[in-house]
């Protein structure tokens, strides 16, 4: 019961916005004269063999990795209400350097892994901390300089590709950067399947996945536990109570993109280290602008974001089926898209609901009476710095 | 308990022995919201033409009860009846439709647009589908003129000040054709000589055959301006009171159920150890006169400084100047003998200042945080909240509940999200944990805002205790008794500058009232 009170707000936004994008979606289908019911029947077939079906799974998780940790940089932002639009740009970069610094150098196998991930993580920092200081010393919205970020981080990507840091011989179709060699690639986990007695996929597990799960450990600890997460979700909450009780503000500011930043550092390294071992032209697109939705969805929580991941990384996975199957695979961008949508209103609702059943059912004037109602009310809320006090007044 | 003047809550049925209905009553409403019951077998009645005060702590149900009278909620239980017939609000329309309108205590006004436009918005007068804004001016010139709202339809609102934006107000319900006007807490944001005009016209409204329903926690102004009294008690009505038999004390303690204490701290407590000291601080603001402007004052162990001002006079700034909340353009402030001037909010806080802020909603609480969460706001870098790096939650959790008792913070649990607390006890918090870490200095602003009655005797309490310990006070409030009777050294703030320093021990508030408005001049400044 007290579980269920707990969670239920939480799970319910999420929950109904998945709910409302399959309804939205199956009539996009319908109106496309597609039966919705064939697709999301290819959509949930893993394929006959059990190796058919631990590899779908792999994928999926495979998938997963990268778009959890896109969706844990933008929630860390999120918390203290920073909109992180730049971890795209920010990974993208990282990836790039760390790829070329790891092909580069030749070290102990473990060693070699470290310092690729740490020069992804300095590098994806870096950017991140360009758009905190921008803001903490010229009051540049975090929003605008980081999608404009994006942009000069994949003209720098493009340029360092085909120029500097490229690997490939002059004429190849894909230009790539050098190989990273054996001992900067990370071997895969695949030896579970046999422990487990499941059938062994050719395709390797990710040994990212270990890391990732590390990583939103910390993090949710961080967040939870520390004085620092909790000085970063008072700011979140109300930045003039946060300032109040002592947080420095701008601090805060950086410290919080510069973390945002370096999680965001790791997105592209999964794929790096335990599959591509170069950066390419075709190297993953767009797990900056999918973390965000991964976020919204997770509700800025490290568990939801992994389920949230799982979600998206299955929607992703049926796009080559749905192909095969001969099915417009936008339906996958409707449903992810409707999803995003969905989860933004449903949020809103949920957050409303929740408020208002902690407030004792007292509705707020602010949600009484509607301007024109002919009440005294034009401004629906209280100015700020005023003190309202009949607000919740009567629990 | 029992009064001179006061009849017990027993519910009279149907007309007064007169024969005329009333205008309004209440027979029998209960509401309840989850988990908890709002208002109880509220009885009220109303005569036509009265001016009716309701009375009760903050929490007590007056809210809840004025919202199901305004439509914004339908009670669970009992009936509503309007001039004797029965009615049913489904939504603030249909209560205006009935003739009640709300006044309510935040002001709903566009600075930017005329009173005119203010007023007629949301009902413009309309002649074939465009706005007849000529019709509008003469109805508004007609309704400032019967009721000597002394109004002109053509001044810009941002002009106006707080008690014309008021008439702007109550205009406003009038122009809707209320006749019952609901004002809710009309007083808190007036000073004293605007108290008076208010008064006057709600006797204009009253000879004018209106009903005025006045809610309040001032007493003294009840007894003023009523003509008769019900007081709500946990969510219940105890009864009606006469206000010309029943003094404030006896109303007081009919609301909160038991004796009160008063303001007034007699035997001074000041020690020669300075605490805090201000020396010519001035906080400059974007292009114009800086809203703190050299102003220089001492607080010593045991003493309170009371800063007296009308609101917008640079109270709040010069608060956050003393919090390291707000850059100083110039001068310095000192804790002790060092300069703490560079000082950031956080060094502040842990070296010695305990801080009530003014808005609380603004600057003391995260309303959509736990109660343990706000109990360790501003604290969080000490224990009980912290161990090294990390939060201590149970620890925290235990503390809350610790403060909770201590200090009368009425909820459920720890747990409980700060938003669903009454203003009283939400203050009770802060006050509770900012109490709880002993600071050297504790600057309050306005701590007893919003609150009930026996919410502001218990903190009155706590604040005279703390200052009998040798904590040093800067109080900084609009209630003109709870400076005079709290402070052992008074300023005037006027236009950012101290105009006057007053023996709280010998001035009235009404000298008080002038110097803030500065009627007196700088007659005796510092």
């Amino acid at each position: 019961m007290n579980l269920l009170r707990r969670l239920g707000p939480a799970l319910l936004a999420p929950v109904l916005a998945v709910v409302v994008a399959l309804v939205i979606s199956s009539a996009v289908m319908a109106a496309l004269a597609v039966n919705p019911f064939d697709v999301f029947g290819v959509m949930l077939d893993f394929g006959a063999t059990p190796i058919q079906q631990v590899t779908a799974m792999v994928v999926i998780v495979n998938r997963a990795i990268p778009l959890f940790l896109a969706g844990l940089a933008v929630a860390i932002a999120f918390r203290m209400g920073l909109f992180n639009i730049g971890v795209e740009g920010q990974y993208r970069l990282a990836t790039i350097v760390a790829a070329a610094v790891g092909a580069a150098v030749s070290l102990p196998a473990p060693l070699h892994i470290g310092l690729i991930v740490v020069v992804a993580v300095v590098v994806a920092a870096f950017w991140a901390g360009i758009v905190a200081v921008l803001k903490v010393t010229r009051g540049v919205s975090e929003v605008l300089s980081s999608i404009l970020l994006n942009f000069i981080a994949l003209v720098t990507a493009s340029y360092l590709l085909t120029g500097p840091f490229r690997g490939s011989l002059p004429g190849a179709s894909i230009i790539s950067t050098a190989e990273i060699p054996a001992s900067g690639q990370m071997p895969g986990l695949n030896g579970i399947f046999d422990v487990f007695g499941l059938a062994n996929p050719p395709r390797q597990l990710y040994g990212f996945l270990l890391v990732a799960a590390v990583v939103g450990i910390l993090i949710a600890v961080l967040l939870n536990r520390t004085r620092f997460g909790f000085d970063l979700k008072a700011s979140g909450m109300s930045p003039s109570a946060a300032s109040a009780s002592g947080v420095n503000a701008r601090s805060m500011v950086i410290k919080t993109m510069l973390l945002s930043g370096a999680v965001a550092g790791l997105i592209g390294l999964p794929d790096l280290l335990g599959n591509t071992h170069k950066y390419t032209t075709d190297f993953t697109a767009g797990l900056g602008f999918l973390g965000i939705a991964v976020a919204l969805l997770g509700r800025n929580k490290p568990l939801g974001i992994a389920f949230a991941a799982l979600l998206f990384a299955f929607l992703d996975r049926s796009l080559v089926p749905l192909q095969i199957a001969n099915y417009p695979s936008s339906v996958v961008t409707i449903v992810q898209g409707t999803i995003v949508l969905a989860v933004v209103v449903a949020n809103e609702i949920a957050r409303r609901v929740a408020r208002r059943s902690a407030a004792g059912g007292t509705a707020a004037p602010a949600d009484g009476p509607a301007s024109g109602d002919g009440s005294t009310g034009v401004v629906p809320t209280p100015p700020p710095g005023s003190t309202d006090q009949r607000q919740g007044a009567q629990a | 308990m029992a009064a001179p003047g006061v009849t017990g809550g027993s519910p009279g049925v149907g007309a007064p022995a007169q024969g005329a209905p009333y205008a309004v009553e209440l027979r029998g409403i209960t509401k309840r919201f989850p988990g908890v019951v709002a208002n109880r077998n509220i009885e009220l009645r109303v005569r036509r033409g009265e001016v009716h005060a309701i009375v009760g702590e903050n929490g007590a149900g007056k809210s809840t009860l004025m919202k199901t009278l305004y439509g914004m909620h339908r009670p669970d239980e009992g009936t509503i009846l309007l001039d004797g017939r029965e009615v049913t609000f489904r939504s603030p329309a249909d209560a205006i439709d009935a003739g009640i309108g709300m006044v309510h205590q935040h002001f709903m006004l566009a600075d930017n647009f005329t009173v005119l436009e203010n007023i007629v918005l949301g009902s413009e007068p309309t002649r074939g589908g465009r706005l007849d804004l000529a019709e509008g001016r003469r109805r508004i010139r007609e309704i400032s003129e019967r009721y000597a709202l002394d109004l002109d339809p053509d001044e810009l609102v941002e002009h106006l000040g707080v008690g014309d934006r008021q008439r702007v107000e109550i205009a406003k319900v009038l122009y809707r054709g209320a006749t019952t006007l609901i004002l809710d807490e009309p007083t808190a944001v007036l000073v004293p000589q605007e108290v008076d005009e208010l008064f006057g016209n709600l006797a204009e409204l009253k000879r004018e055959g209106l009903t005025v329903i006045f809610i309040s926690h001032k007493l003294d102004e009840v007894r003023k301006v009523a003509d008769s009294i019900t007081v709500i008690r946990r969510g219940t009505t105890v009864g009606e009171a006469d206000p010309k038999t029943t003094t404030a004390r006896q109303l007081a303690e009919m609301m909160v159920g038991s004796e009160l204490p008063s303001p007034e701290t007699r035997t001074s407590t000041v020690r020669d150890v300075v605490v805090l000291e201000l020396r010519g601080v001035t906080v400059a603001t974007p292009g114009g006169r800086p809203a703190v402007d050299d102003v220089s004052f001492a607080v010593r162990e045991g003493e309170v400084v009371g800063i007296a001002g009308v609101e917008g006079n640079g109270q709040a700034e010069l608060v956050d100047a003393v919090m390291g909340l707000r850059p100083l353009a110039a001068g310095s402030v000192l804790l002790g003998d060092q300069d703490i001037t560079a000082w950031s909010t956080r060094a502040r806080r842990e070296a010695a200042f305990g801080f009530i802020p003014e808005d609380r909603h603004r600057q003391g609480m995260l309303l959509e945080g736990t109660l343990w969460e706000n109990r360790i706001l501003g604290h969080q870098t000490r224990p009980p909240a912290a161990k090294g790096w990390f939060i201590d939650r149970k620890a925290a959790r235990a503390d809350t509940e610790r403060i909770m008792k201590d200090y009368d913070v009425r909820a459920p649990g720890p747990d409980t999200l700060a938003v669903a607390l009454s203003g009283g006890n939400q203050q009770k918090l802060i006050v509770g944990r900012e109490m709880e870490s002993s600071p050297r200095l504790l600057v309050a602003a306005h701590p007893t805002r919003g609150v009930d009655v026996g919410a502001q005797a218990a903190i009155w309490e706590l604040l005279k205790d703390a200052r009998a310990e040798g904590m040093a006070i800067l109080l900084i409030s609009a209630d003109l008794d709870e400076l005079i009777g709290l402070s052992d050294t008074l300023h005037v703030m006027l236009r950012g500058r101290l105009v006057a320093t007053l023996d709280p021990g010998s001035c009235t508030p009404e000298q008080l009232g002038g110097h803030m408005t500065g009627a007196h001049g700088t007659a005796g400044a510092a």
